[in-house]
């Protein structure tokens, strides 16, 4: 774990700093402290119920901490209003365990959500989005609800609403859960080339080791409340 | 390929039907009772501006007197003109009562003198009585004040009781309609949390529900409104068929106050509706983080 020192305050960072988060008495999280450099490329793992969500739903700002501070992009959060979380999450892209798509708007519509709540006019991100449900396989299904969607093409379509805006930071509850492999690594390879050409960062929560392995980013695994880091490079030294 | 994004909220569903009908019966109770507290103070103004500035003298004694009061009261200062009623002018009066036979013989009619007072002549009615007093005339003078009075204060009332329960039903509909889109946030909860999840800023998503909200208010306000006039017209179709003396009956003219209070009431459901949409939406959104 890196200590108060070590903090990097810049602009493009996540920073967890001493974040704690109880509900009752029950401990959820115990002053994590991490940082995600710009267009870092990390896994979070830990068992079932260490409470990788939760970290990933103080991230994407969908809870506040009991205690510490979360900074996102350079900004201390629990000091912004509430439109300023709104534009912070503007800049976040966030792929949900359970999708959360829009069972009453169609795969386009829900890939074009995030644009629409930004302000955009539909003529200039209409062939955008269509191109990136192409891309994602889903050419065929732009009209379809979600409903009508496999659950791998629900999830290729969270994914593709997670990615439209281009946000600075994706962060990705087990994005490969319900696609085959080779969807995955496809999946994979763009968050991989958005990392590089655009220096998204990313944070990814997998049960998936493999996954881990093929892509080598950092890695923070997290147990009893804890999180704990290890860089890329350290773990191909180490398997080396 | 034509692809155009529809409405981020869900369309229409059964529960929106019913929350319309709710609000429109609300909307209809709430325009009648306003048009029932504007005919309320209307025929209370027509009931006392007919008697205002006019005086009865009941002259007790033979036609002696009554001719003789009669000519003091046209002398009196104050006073614009002044009549004795004849026989005729009785049998007129109490035609409605005794039919078109008229008055018995034999029935003994009081001597009344019909006067008028200009309308600078606050005390004419006093004056006049002393007068006529003083020349040793034994009269009763009455210029309907408290008769106008009475009515005033029945009619105020009436049109207070009116105005309650206007205030009582536009009341509930704001309280049915925070309640349903409190209901409706509880059912589209998942739309709300992926708006706010994806950056919407809470005015934003409270504007998508507003704007439901208004329409919905408007459109049941109008037909409301729509229907309370229907209900009104029919009302005074029916009285004028079946009685000549409708004047005697609250004013239901549907004149341009009630072409007003019909014509507010989509607007002012509209506004309310979007308002309660707004506390609510609001309220809730911000127990989210």
């Amino acid at each position: 774990m890196k200590d108060r020192q070590t903090i990097s305050l810049d602009e493009n960072s996540v920073r967890f700093d001493r974040v704690s988060l109880s509900y009752g008495p029950t401990v959820v999280l115990s002053e994590a402290s991490l940082v995600l450099a710009p267009g870092s490329f990390t896994f979070l793992t830990g068992p079932s119920g260490a409470g990788k969500s939760t970290l990933l739903r103080l991230a994407y700002l969908a809870l506040r901490p009991t205690g510490g501070e979360v900074a996102l992009f350079g900004v201390n959060t629990s000091r912004l209003d509430r439109a300023g979380r709104a534009r912070l999450r503007r800049r976040i892209g966030v792929v949900f365990q359970e999708f959360r798509l829009l069972d009453h708007l169609t795969a386009y519509e829900n890939v074009s959500l995030p644009l629409r709540v930004a302000g955009d006019v539909e003529k200039r991100y209409r062939d955008d989005v269509v191109e990136l449900l192409r891309w994602v396989g889903l050419g065929d299904r732009l009209h379809a609800k979600p409903p009508t969607l496999s659950g791998g093409e629900q999830q290729r379509v969270a994914i593709a609403r997670a990615l439209v805006v281009k946000p600075d930071l994706i962060i990705a509850d087990e994005p490969t859960g319900n696609v085959d492999r080779e969807m995955g690594d496809r999946l994979m390879r763009l968050f991989g080339e958005l990392n590089k050409r655009l220096n998204t960062t990313l944070l990814i929560a997998t049960h998936d080791v493999s996954l881990v392995r093929r892509w080598n980013g950092d890695l923070l695994r997290l147990s009893n409340g804890l999180v704990s880091r290890e860089a890329a490079a350290d773990r191909t030294e180490a398997e080396s | 390929m034509t692809i155009t994004a529809g409405p981020l909220l869900p369309r229409e569903d059964a529960r929106d039907a019913a929350l319309f009908f709710v609000v429109c019966a609300l909307c209809f109770l709430a325009a009648l009772a306003a048009l029932s507290a504007r005919a309320a103070y209307a025929a209370a103004d027509g009931w006392t501006e007919r008697v205002a500035g006019q005086i009865t003298v009941r002259v007790v004694g033979d036609d002696a007197n009554a001719a003789e009061a009669e000519r003091i009261a046209m002398a009196a200062p104050g006073i614009v003109s002044a009549r004795l009623l004849t026989r005729s002018d009785a049998e007129a009066l109490l035609a409605p009562w005794l039919g078109a036979a008229g008055v018995p013989d034999d029935l003994p009619l009081p001597h009344l003198i019909a006067a008028e007072a200009a309308p600078e002549a606050v005390s004419a009615a006093a004056d006049l009585g002393a007068r006529l007093s003083a020349a040793g005339l034994d009269v009763e003078v009455d210029d309907h004040a408290r008769w106008s009075s009475g009515v005033n204060r029945a009619t105020e009332f009436a049109g207070l009781i009116a105005l309650v329960a206007v205030g009582l039903l536009s009341g509930t509909a704001i309280a049915v309609i925070a309640f349903a889109t409190h209901a409706a946030l509880l059912t589209r909860k998942d739309v709300v949390e992926v708006l706010h999840l994806t950056g919407a800023r809470d005015g934003f998503i409270s504007s998508l529900f507003e704007r439901r909200f208004l329409m919905l208010g408007a459109q049941a306000g109008a037909l409301g409104a729509l229907l309370a006039f229907a209900a009104a017209a029919f009302i005074l179709f029916a009285l004028k068929q079946a009685d000549d003396r409708i004047w005697l009956l609250p004013q239901l003219s549907l004149s341009v106050a009630d072409g007003a209070i019909l014509a507010a009431t989509p607007v002012l459901a509209g506004a309310a509706a979007m308002l309660a949409a707004r506390l609510t939406v609001l309220r809730s959104l911000h127990e989210m983080v």
